[in-house]
């Protein structure tokens, strides 16, 4: 019963782009393109959630990631003129290559000093990724990032690339879950709630916050490599530290933990500006409030709020079946 | 009349109207109304710029609907946000041609939003009138080296480099540049660095700023010892002012050259409790207030701040070529959709606008007038009016 | 030798606003545990109101100053009531993404209510040039520096003599016994961030007439504020003004000296390098303000 859900709700995504044009045929582009970044941002949010959600370290340094990865697919795919494969393999290693180093050093901090230090770690990202002129073409950005090409396939449409999106956010969350249940989930679990029970009961909790915050850098990273095949241009621009506060926005809209609620936020958060249509400056005021609601309210998200109201229905009524 | 049918009857006046009311001035007799979407940096750390952007457009829509708009097709404007970035142009521009269904795209003001827009115009079929980016591989991107719907007004550094050394060459051998840390001043550094090697003039050194840090006294003092004659400044009005002050209270006594904003209104009225603090300061532009002074008397009066400069620079875009265009364009084939103003814009020829003459060569670039502006005794003064040559 | 004086002026400048606004912060944190993300945005509020009452209203300079300080106290206090009191009781998490989404309604309704435009609010001893053994300088500058040690000064003071602070110390010290004793928990909170707020639109009054104010000016001043609370061992005050004037004279030094460009990167490397060295701070961990 629920493989047979699985597969219609996996049809119906993959049928995306034809139910779309049917429905809003003079729109259809454009809707697919807010389509494409939903499903990259869903990976990314994925992947944050691994390290923010699932061992519960309040790490801002994935922009750093998406950056890192973005940067060396770009600079192997116009300077070295790398395969798209190779070029995406070498922003995923180099994101998670990073991930690894600076991740050492990074959780040895604690709390604050940890949420600082990886906030501090993001900026000079940025900092290097503007002024290192001669390496990453600074503001003057990198130009001319060729699509992907996989083999004979050429992604150059809009509807392949969405499905490569859509293949991205499956695999990533694949991943997600299997690192989120069975053992290794239970002592990312352990680690989160209680981390010197944790170590009492051997559960090393620096290998295991490596463990999510490597995977999810590299998985960062990844979705940087896509997302500049996509865009065809990448400048410093693109790693400032508004993309925490947006990824913060969707965990925390849909539910910190939770592999629905994670893709449940960031479809509502890339259709926000959609529904919301507003002056762009009252959008970010409504963001701040709406995350300032939620995180005190109902930190659990949309998915809590669910959760919740299908556990009221189940509960069994009083008076006997 | 039964009850029924009169709300029927108001059901129907009321679509009508609704319907009526949706397409202004598609009573006008000219015909629909021609779509123009802005795309500029709304949010973001430049939305500054964005918002002059914004304010220009709907000048010029009011300006062009009183006069009965083009050929008595009123103008219609939409905005677009990219917040300097690529990626938000490209969700910008998707989002105006396909949602609103612009005719025609002026933007998007920086480098990156520039670029990442251009394959995107290219797929749709949009004609795109860029008006202040500077980035000078734009060049190598549009007209004939590839996008034929782009096409640029302003000049970028490359462009300009040339003449403004040969100008300063006249009196100084050494300069130092300071410029901001973005598409413009990193594009204007490399240009002048490469000017000044052709017309003798010493590079002493080259400094970057994050603009909205304001606080410049460390570079001051670097400037003092690595004592330059002169000092070219490639910053807005804004960041400006401060500097400035910073200049004047550490003692520098530097002969200023400068591109991006400092002879401007804005700029005098930012500093307008110190008069004379940059007498003398020479800037290369190609806009000044005294080109069109209606133009800046209306900004004032109706948003009550002196005139900013990408405003200016969205309504030149505007006025002496994409109206120019646009008229074309309805006079030889009666329309003016997407396909028929990209084709205007590459045959129109403007003579004598206050900006000099618009034409596109065949990469699509526009060469309006270069202008030396002075500031002396707290007021702008032309210096020189040179043609600019493709 | 006059171009290192002269970057020590300038340093000794960046870490007085440094300091000013790290103690707000060290003081919120050592008194209620808590780290407050829109710090910042006290100090741009500060800023326009400052602004406000010397450019639009005309009051003179030292009026203008307090006004915004007064004006910022009140709006800790209300900030206090409104969002601190009910995120006090919850895990840091919470308290850092909650301040850090008022931060950002708080800068996007000032982009609203006072434009993206930079406002410039020179003032007669920031325009008046002073040369002090052979630099020049702006009076305002030997102002920031007097008016910085004259604030710190009081504030110890404050927490040695008078009733309120030696219970804000008190608390910092053991939150639990104080209650026992029967301090007003609640009350001593709401005047801590008071003050933290009055601090941050008086460090301001003080500094903004040499820059400027624009709606994203709080966000990096945070961050270094930050940088220099951790540096100086989280909530010890004393720590966290050495560690501003420290991270504001490497800052002036390292742009003078060796790039400008990367001169933001310098107290993030600082913050970082203390950290993994001496992770309790430089001054060790100490209990109290």
């Amino acid at each position: 019963m629920r493989a047979l859900r699985w597969a219609i709700a996996a049809a119906l995504l993959i049928a995306v782009p034809w139910i779309v044009a049917a429905a809003v045929p003079g729109q259809q582009r454009y809707v697919l393109h807010v389509l494409i970044f939903t499903v990259l941002y869903g990976a990314l949010a994925l992947s944050y959630d691994l390290v923010v959600g699932h061992v519960g370290s309040l790490s801002l340094a994935h922009p750093a990631f998406f950056g890192i990865g973005a940067y060396t697919a770009a600079l192997f795919a116009t300077e070295a003129r790398w395969p798209f494969a190779a070029a995406l393999a070498a922003g995923i290693a180099m994101a998670g290559l990073v991930a690894l180093v600076m991740g050492v050093p990074m959780f040895r901090l604690t709390e604050h000093s940890f949420a600082m230090g990886t906030l501090g770690f993001a900026l000079v990202t940025q900092i290097v990724a503007t002024n290192w002129v001669d390496f990453t073409r600074g503001p003057l950005c990198v130009t001319g990032i060729p699509k992907p090409q996989l083999g004979s396939f050429r992604i150059a449409t809009l509807p392949a690339f969405y499905w490569l999106g859509l293949a991205t956010v499956g695999l990533v969350g694949l991943l997600y879950h299997g690192l989120t249940t069975f053992r290794l989930g239970r002592a990312f679990h352990a680690v989160r709630d209680n981390e010197m029970l944790a170590s009492a009961a051997s559960i090393d909790p620096l290998k295991y916050r490596m463990i999510a915050f490597v995977i999810g850098g590299a998985v960062a990273g990844g979705v940087g490599t896509l997302y500049v095949s996509y865009v065809g241009v990448l400048c410093p621009g693109e790693l400032a530290v508004s993309l925490s506060v947006n990824l913060l926005v969707m965990l925390f809209l849909g539910g910190v933990g939770s592999l629905r609620g994670v893709l449940v936020g960031a479809a509502a958060f890339t259709a926000l500006p959609e529904i919301l249509r507003m002056a762009p400056t009252w959008r970010m005021v409504i963001y701040g409030l709406l995350l300032l609601i939620i995180v005190i309210r109902a930190p659990d998200g949309l998915e809590g709020v669910i959760r919740r109201r299908s556990a009221r229905w189940r509960r069994p009524s009083s008076s006997g079946a | 009349m039964t009850l029924m049918r009169r709300g029927t009857i108001g059901i129907a006046v009321g679509l009508l109207l609704l319907l009526g009311g949706e397409c202004p001035g598609a009573q006008a007799q000219g015909g629909p109304p021609i779509k123009v979407g802005f795309s500029s940096a709304m949010t973001g750390p430049s939305a500054i710029t964005g918002e002059g952007v914004k304010w220009a457009a709907q000048m010029l829509a009011d300006e062009y609907n009183a006069k009965g708009g083009i050929m008595g097709r009123k103008i219609e404007v939409y905005f677009g946000d990219n917040a300097g970035t690529p990626g938000e142009a490209v969700s910008a521009v998707r989002r105006l041609v396909d949602v609103d269904k612009v005719d025609v795209i002026v933007g998007q003001t920086h480098s990156g939003a520039c670029l990442g827009a251009l394959p995107v115009v290219k797929e749709l079929q949009v004609p795109m009138v860029i008006e202040a980016c500077s980035n000078p591989k734009i060049r190598d991107l549009i007209g004939k080296n590839g996008n034929e719907w782009a096409f640029r007004v302003n000049p970028d550094d490359v462009m300009l480099a040339s003449q403004f050394a040969k100008y300063m060459s006249q009196s100084t051998k050494t300069v130092s540049i300071f410029a901001q840390n973005d598409d413009f001043g990193r594009g204007a550094a490399a240009a002048y660095d490469a000017a000044f090697k052709k017309y003798g003039i010493k590079l002493v050194s080259t400094e970057f700023f994050d603009r909205g840090q304001a606080d410049y006294r460390p570079i001051l003092t670097r400037m003092k010892r690595a004592n330059p004659e002169a000092v070219l400044l490639v910053m807005l009005a804004s960041e400006g002012s401060v500097f400035m002050r910073q200049f004047r209270e550490v003692g520098l006594t530097q002969k200023l050259y400068a591109r991006g904003s400092m002879a401007t209104v804005e700029f005098l009225h930012q500093v307008r409790d110190t008069h004379g603090i940059a007498d003398g300061l020479v800037e290369a532009t190609y806009w000044t207030p005294a080109l069109d002074p209606a133009w800046e008397k209306q900004w004032l009066e109706r948003w009550k701040v002196p005139v900013r400069v990408h405003g200016s620079l969205a309504a030149i875009a505007f006025r002496y070529a994409l109206a120019p265009a646009i008229e074309q364009a309805i006079k030889k084939t009666g329309r003016a959709d997407r396909k028929a103003i990209r084709d205007a814009l590459e045959t129109v020829d403007v003579p004598d606008t206050p900006v000099g003459r618009i034409r596109f060569d065949d990469t699509h670039q526009a060469f309006i007038n270069m202008l030396l502006v002075e500031i002396k005794g707290g007021q702008l003064r032309i210096l020189e009016k040179i043609a600019m040559q493709p | 030798m006059s171009d290192l004086l002269e970057q020590l002026v300038h340093g000794l400048t960046l870490g007085s606003l440094y300091a000013m606004v790290a103690t707000g912060l060290a003081l919120m944190f050592g008194v209620v545990r808590l780290v407050n993300f829109a710090h910042g945005e006290f100090y741009m509020l500060g800023g326009y109101a400052f602004w406000y009452a010397y450019a639009e209203l005309g009051l003179p300079y030292p009026v203008a100053g307090l006004a915004a300080a007064a004006a910022m106290g009140v709006f800790g206090l209300a900030y206090e009531r409104a969002v601190i009191r009910t995120i006090l009781a919850r895990t840091w998490h919470v308290q850092l993404i909650a301040t850090l989404a008022t931060s950002i309604t708080l800068t996007n309704l000032a982009i609203i209510v006072f434009g993206t435009q930079p406002k410039e609010v020179p003032t007669t001893l920031s325009s008046a040039i002073a040369d002090i053994g052979g630099v020049r300088m702006a009076w305002q500058r030997p102002l920031v520096l007097a008016a910085a040690v004259i604030i710190f000064a009081g504030l110890e003071w404050f927490v040695t003599r008078a009733k309120l602070g030696k219970a804000m110390r008190a608390m910092s010290q053991n939150r639990e016994a104080c209650a026992v004793v029967g301090v007003d928990v609640q009350h001593v909170a709401l005047a801590t961030f008071g003050i933290s707020a009055a601090l941050a639109g008086g460090a301001a009054a003080l500094v903004s007439p040499l820059f400027n104010i624009f709606p994203d000016v709080g966000a990096l001043l945070t961050l270094k504020a930050f940088a220099a609370v951790i540096v100086g061992g989280f909530g010890y005050v004393k720590g966290a003004i050495a560690a501003a004037f420290l991270i504001g004279l490497a800052e002036s030094l390292a742009a003078g000296y060796i790039s400008y460009a990367y001169k933001d990167a310098i107290a993030f490397v600082v913050m970082v390098l203390v950290l993994l060295v001496r992770p309790q701070g430089l001054f060790g961990r100490r209990i109290g303000i």
